[in-house]
């Protein structure tokens, strides 16, 4: 009994995602007043009205009293997770047990996430990202809910049994030679190659990156690219994950058992002719990725239907636009326009390819004008006037000499940036006229148009095709399909070695003679956000390691439940922890080292509330703001932290279980350290 | 400061049938809300907010909301009926001592009032908002923060007291039960618990009422007219069942034979308490002086009676077995019949369990069995006895959470409890109780309403326990005095979770800036014990301290390590201090009677 649902605050549905059993018991409570054949709709009504009532009663709430709902628990343990970002409220349900509190918050700030990644600065706007959310086309409104369903599935099918999306860290693949080797290829030979072409219409391939399955094989950013930050990373790892799943069931990987054709299929279908040979029809039944197993048929009826309305499919060698950070020497751009290229080299094994658009500069600029008036707003609101509400980064002069060439630049030509050139208009009349209102509390609501206009210009110039007939822009299709041969002729004596390798990436054998008593380990780089823990394989048809079927269930369950413990108690502020628990000790450890490897004194670890944004690294980056944090008094130091989670045998003596969670620590980084990142 | 944000922030009942037309104003539903202060716009929101969010999440989920969160605040929640109960605490409170306030509180208006409906039908909302108003400062008035983690009794500090006296306590108790109306009862001390054979929750209960009459009498000069008095107050069915059926002694049987005249510890127990011998030799009803029997605090028997089945009578109160020793007595209640059933069942216990298999029996299909075996620890300890009645439940319904546990809702135990509780608001019996008052010192006893007119009965009890009571009144007085000892190179609390008591040397009062981080990580790591019942021991530490804990089926124990430097870097290190504390804490605190081996 699963559901997240996104409302407006005047209770209207922007987004719901359920599973079949909770639309049952939603079906069950509304009664079979509902008629047959428009499942989506009448669905969505009824999901509206039985929410309403907890929708209108938050907005009463913050209103009148200045607080919100966090959670609701019912005595059947029912858990209900709310969470407010602007005029959008996030409610997440569960019903079954499955999930607690933390799961559910973590769950709405993937979803947030993800909606930022798919319409950048957009989601700045409450009216803007409402109509984006919620296109008036019922059609058009069906096949976005169901991407965004499937993407929240993808997700949740991930950190429930990858355990790089457990930790929320990059899991790299552990061979370094052939790492070194296709670095090296993505360097000197592609972006290389693909940077000076002439069909690349002006973009700019920034990074490149190999992905078997969800672990990273090799990555490149070319020189003048900011770092990718592990969220950006992680989020795109789902999202390729989403368009090309693995069946991480299946223990033995081949071609024919790993499907290319997924829920995306026909939002994005397959792009590339090598994958021809797969068809969905190989899937086995019951071991997929649960993603559309359990679809409503009505829905999938309407669906269906929507496929053979919305003639061809769009073109496969269509990049998709994702907003992404950039950190640059002027500062930090949240959400700024990159393409991604998603190319599927075999089942399993990806080349995705993130470039520049040309109009980048665009984004950046509406950024830096939003954030000007968005300061400027905090301090009128504040109570500040005149000249003190105008100070920052940009003097109000500077702002509007700078504004005003960029409208120019924009050109009159079409209706939105004649609308921002209105707009601004007003606003310098209020704000420097001398009939006008000047630097006062009522210059907000033209404070908040301006914002409202930019992020129209900003989507006009980011999120809107281009419409029928003109080019689109985009790495054209041959040199795309040259870039995926190119890869292809490197890697292919490596495809199925690969494969297993991504099964196996390190494995427990390894570590039995040295640390005798130890289970498993998941040891994690939080300054580059990447992870090592030998694979946690489990399967119906081959043991693994820890044995077969229950016993390898029961050791998964517990590593999961213990990260979550880990982090309730981090949130609370401490930083080592030892448990016993059953027939096992846990231990967990988080430090902090110089960049020459020197150990620094563990300090205080802020206090968080038990509803704060859940600890990862994927859509709120704790780590980040802990490494800042802890580095306030390490100035001039570069600071790293670390994290290391260890599960033993209860029975071995608790002094050399901690000697092995200390030889872990010094020695798990040493054998692999690749510039991988 | 500590005790500050302990406080609840808010608490309302609101009655949701006295609203039920568009123009019934919401304030017509508020039955009480504290603070009293509130502006009544601030209540009609709270109240109608919450009330209606609360029905919504409970049509949507089919279960009532047991627990909602604010940012600022958390509220547990309960509802039964059209009633809406909500108690607020700031965020920092735990949850499940936020639920199990709410639990209290109720069940302490219940035990004096009997039904909410009926209280609310027959007195006017002034006179039970005066009520609310007490029983809720008399919750927030728990001696330390430590207790209000735990939800534990206050106890006497047994340290600063000759375990004699806690013996001989136990024997007035003893003693008061050889009259056959008397159920069970408990000695307290300013206050505090000295004896009990009631269960933590209706010790606690109990208690409620004695501090109130301590309160008067401190205020009155006129002590002696208040020294007995007596009051109704209302049973829910498994309280009384359990207090009404006999003992089940495997241990007092095989240790004593049952001889119906002249127990054997008697002589022994009259040599050391030279008072107690002409109680003893009063004595003329030979059934109850069998009770006369000391086993350890967890005898075999009661760790058995972990393993049993949920006692069905509990679960399913409208129709007890033929054999059950107490009829339906919701309305129209003939004490009499209870008393035959007692007696009855008295018989039944002692012929069917005669050979020594009684309890092996008792696991048969027969709830009334069920419902004694739980007093096989003995009477001596009713306390621990009933303790496992009310900790089965718990564990019991744990076993259902246990998977969502991990979640971190953090309510385990406390929904535990509620499940305990829904069941309790069941019909209530009214019955009697009577409390003797030695000045500082009080006798409270459980008693059949008729008690109160049965004159040779009450001298009875009143003269066989004076003397006793004085005695011992004599005695506490001069050594009760003795201020907490001072923290040494240490701090540990240690919790029964059976007899719901706390042994601890954090003085609870002010200054606690340095326990602060102490009683942090025991909440912390209770709230992780209660969640997860495979969890056994925890070191956790912070940039300021390192708490170990540890648990058992019986209790709680947590330690931290005084001064000393904690400089380390958080990384792996065997020969870091935090991971010395298990062994230095079985060694300090052996002398504090907490065996951790």
């Amino acid at each position: 009994m699963k559901c997240l649902l996104i409302a407006s605050e005047s209770a209207e549905v922007l987004f719901y995602w359920t599973d079949p059993e909770f639309q049952q018991n939603i079906q069950n409570q509304y009664g079979a007043s509902q008629e047959e054949g428009h499942g989506l709709p009448a669905f969505e009504d009824s999901i509206s009205t039985l929410f309403a009532p907890i929708i209108i009663s938050c907005s009463t709430m913050v209103d009148r009293l200045g607080d919100s709902y966090t959670s609701f628990t019912t005595e059947n343990n029912h858990v209900y997770v709310l969470h407010q970002f602007d005029e959008c409220l996030y409610i997440a349900v569960n019903g079954d047990g499955e999930e607690g509190e933390d799961d559910l918050r973590r769950k709405i700030y993937v979803m947030k996430k993800m909606i930022e990644v798919l319409f950048g600065m957009v989601t700045l706007s409450s009216n803007l990202i409402r109509r984006e959310l919620r296109p008036q086309d019922t059609e058009q409104r069906a096949r976005l809910w169901k991407h965004l369903q499937s993407l929240l599935e993808t997700y949740s099918h991930l950190r429930e049994n990858d355990q790089s999306f457990l930790v929320e860290a990059v899991e790299r693949l552990i061979h370094p030679m052939l790492c070194e080797q296709c670095i090296e290829f993505l360097e000197k030979r592609l972006v290389q190659q693909l940077n000076s072409s002439t069909e690349r219409a002006g973009e700019e391939v920034l990074h490149a990156f190999i992905l078997v399955h969800t672990k990273l094989l090799a990555f490149f950013s070319s020189r003048n690219a900011s770092t990718l930050a592990t969220s950006d990373l992680l989020a795109l790892i789902i999202m390729t994950q989403n368009m090309y799943p693995s069946n991480t069931d299946v223990d033995d990987p081949g071609p024919e058992s790993m499907s290319g054709s997924g829920p995306e299929s026909f939002y994005t279908p397959e792009p590339s002719p090598t994958d021809r040979d797969s068809g969905s029809s190989d899937k086995p039944e019951g071991v997929t990725t649960p993603v559309f197993e359990f679809m409503d048929p009505d829905i999938q009826m309407a669906e269906d239907s929507l496929q053979t309305l919305e003639g061809p499919p769009p073109d496969p060698s269509m990049p998709r636009r994702v907003f992404l950070e950039i950190s640059s020497k002027e500062g930090l751009y949240p959400m700024m326009p990159h393409s991604m290229y998603c190319l599927p080299l075999w089942p399993g094994i990806k080349l995705v390819l993130l470039t520049k658009i040309p109009t980048n500069n665009v984004a950046s600029s509406v950024y830096k004008y939003l954030e000007a008036f968005a300061k400027l707003e905090k301090r009128l609101s504040e109570g500040q006037e005149g000249y003190a509400a105008t100070r920052g980064q940009l003097t109000i002069h500077d702002l509007r000499s700078k504004l005003d060439k960029f409208i120019k630049a924009l050109g009159p030509s079409d209706l939105q940036s004649a609308q921002l050139q209105n707009a601004w208009t007003e606003f310098k009349n209020r704000a420097f006229g001398r009939g006008g209102p000047g630097f006062t509390k009522d210059l907000i609501p033209w404070c908040k148009n301006m914002k409202t206009q930019l992020c129209s210009i900003y989507r006009q110039c980011f999120l809107v095709d281009s419409g029928p007939g003109s080019v689109p822009q985009r790495l054209s299709p041959g040199l795309q399909e040259r870039a995926l041969t190119m890869v292809q002729e490197k890697l292919v004596d490596w495809k199925d070695f690969l494969l297993v390798k991504s099964k196996r990436n390190i494995t427990m054998v390894s570590y039995l003679e040295d640390f005798p008593g130890l289970i498993h380990f998941i040891c994690v780089d939080r300054s580059t956000g990447q992870m090592i823990a030998p694979s946690l394989n489990i399967t119906e048809h081959a043991s693994s390691e820890l044995g077969k079927g229950p016993v390898a269930h029961f050791i998964k369950s517990k590593v999961w439940s213990f990260v979550s413990r880990s982090r309730d108690f981090l949130r609370k502020g401490y930083s080592t922890i030892t448990l016993r628990d059953g027939d096992f000790y846990f231990c967990y450890f988080l430090w902090f080292e110089n960049e020459t490897g020197y150990k620094l004194e563990a300090g205080d670890i802020p206090i968080l509330p038990d509803d704060s944004a859940p600890i990862g690294m994927l859509a709120w980056d704790y780590y980040r703001k802990l490494l800042r944090y802890y580095s306030k008094n390490h100035q001039g130091e570069v600071v790293k932290c670390y994290e290391l989670l260890t599960v033993h045998l209860g029975v071995i003596p608790t002094e050399i279980i901690l000697q092995h969670c200390r030889q872990l620590a010094s020695k798990l980084w040493e054998p692999s350290r690749n510039p991988l990142l | 400061m500590a005790e500050q944000s302990r406080r609840c922030s808010y608490f309302f009942l609101y009655d949701a049938s006295k609203v039920t037309g568009e123009s019934d104003p919401t304030r017509d539903g508020i039955c009480y809300f504290y603070p009293e202060e509130t502006p009544i716009d601030k209540q009609e929101l709270l109240c109608g907010q919450l009330a209606g969010v609360g029905r919504c999440v409970s049509e949507l989920s089919s279960s009532p909301v047991r627990f909602l969160r604010l940012h600022r605040n958390k509220y547990a929640i309960r509802m039964k009926d059209d009633f809406f109960w909500a108690l607020g605490c700031s965020a920092e409170v735990p949850t499940i001592s936020v639920c199990e306030l709410l639990d209290q509180l109720i069940n302490i208006f219940c035990f004096y009032n009997g039904s909410v409906r009926q209280s609310y039908q027959m007195n006017t909302r002034e006179t039970l908002a005066a009520r609310w108003a007490r029983y809720l400062s008399n919750l927030q008035s728990a001696s330390s923060e430590l207790h209000h983690i735990f939800s534990s009794l206050k106890t006497i500090d047994s340290t600063n007291v000759d375990p004699l006296l806690l013996l001989k306590a136990a024997l007035i108790l003893q003693a008061c039960q050889r009259c056959p109306l008397v159920l069970a009862g408990c000695v307290l001390f300013r206050g505090r618990v000295l004896s009990t054979q009631m269960s933590p929750q209706l010790t606690m209960k109990v208690m409620v009422h004695e501090s109130e009459t301590y309160t008067k009498v401190r205020h009155d000069s006129c002590s002696k007219c208040l020294a007995v008095s007596s009051t109704t107050v209302f049973l829910t069915l498994s309280e009384l069942q359990y207090l009404q059926s006999p003992p089940v002694d495997k241990l007092s049987r095989s240790h004593s034979t049952p001889q119906k005249d002249a127990p054997p510890k008697k002589t022994r127990l009259s040599r050391t308490l030279s008072d107690m011998a002409s109680t003893e030799s009063d004595s003329s009803d030979p059934g109850p002086s069998q009770r006369i029997s000391f086993s350890p605090w967890l005898s075999d028997s009661d760790n058995s009676s972990f393993s049993l089945a949920p006692p069905q009578i509990i679960a399913d109160p409208q129709s007890p077995p033929p054999q059950s020793p107490v009829p339906p007595l919701s309305n129209g209640k003939n004490s009499r019949e209870a008393e035959e059933a007692l007696k009855d069942s008295f018989y039944q216990s002692f012929h069917s369990n005669g050979d020594g298999d009684g309890f092996i029996h008792n696991n048969g299909d027969s709830s009334v069995f069920e419902g004694n075996s739980h007093f096989s620890g003995g009477e001596g300890d009713g306390g621990t006895a009933c303790g496992n009645v009310f900790d089965l439940q718990g564990a019991e319904s744990h076993d259902d959470e246990a998977m969502v546990g991990d979640g971190g809702v953090g309510c385990g135990r406390a929904q535990g409890r509620h499940k305990a509780q829904q069941r309790d608001l069941s019909p209530l019996v009214p019955m009697t109780l009577y409390l003797h008052r030695v000045k500082g010192l009080v006798l409270a006893l459980l008693v059949e309403p008729h008690f109160l007119s049965d004159t040779a009965s009450m001298e009875e009890v009143y003269h066989s326990s004076l003397a006793s009571l004085n005695g011992l009144e004599a005695h506490l007085r001069t050594i009760s005095s003795g201020a907490p000892g001072t923290p040494g190179p240490y701090i540990f609390a240690h919790f029964d979770c059976i007899q719901s008591t706390l042994t601890t040397n954090l003085s609870g009062g002010p200054g606690g800036a340095l326990e602060h981080p102490f009683v942090r990580a025991t909440s912390l790591l209770h709230l992780h014990f209660c969640n997860t019942e495979t969890l056994q021991e925890a070191i956790i530490r912070s940039a300021g301290a390192a708490v170990y804990g540890t648990r058992s089926v019986a209790q709680e124990t947590y330690f931290q390590q005084q001064g000393g430097s904690l400089r380390n870097s958080g990384i792996p290190n065997h020969q870091d201090s935090a991971f010395l504390l298990p062994s230095k804490a079985r060694h300090r605190l052996l002398k504090h009677g907490v065996n951790l081996l």
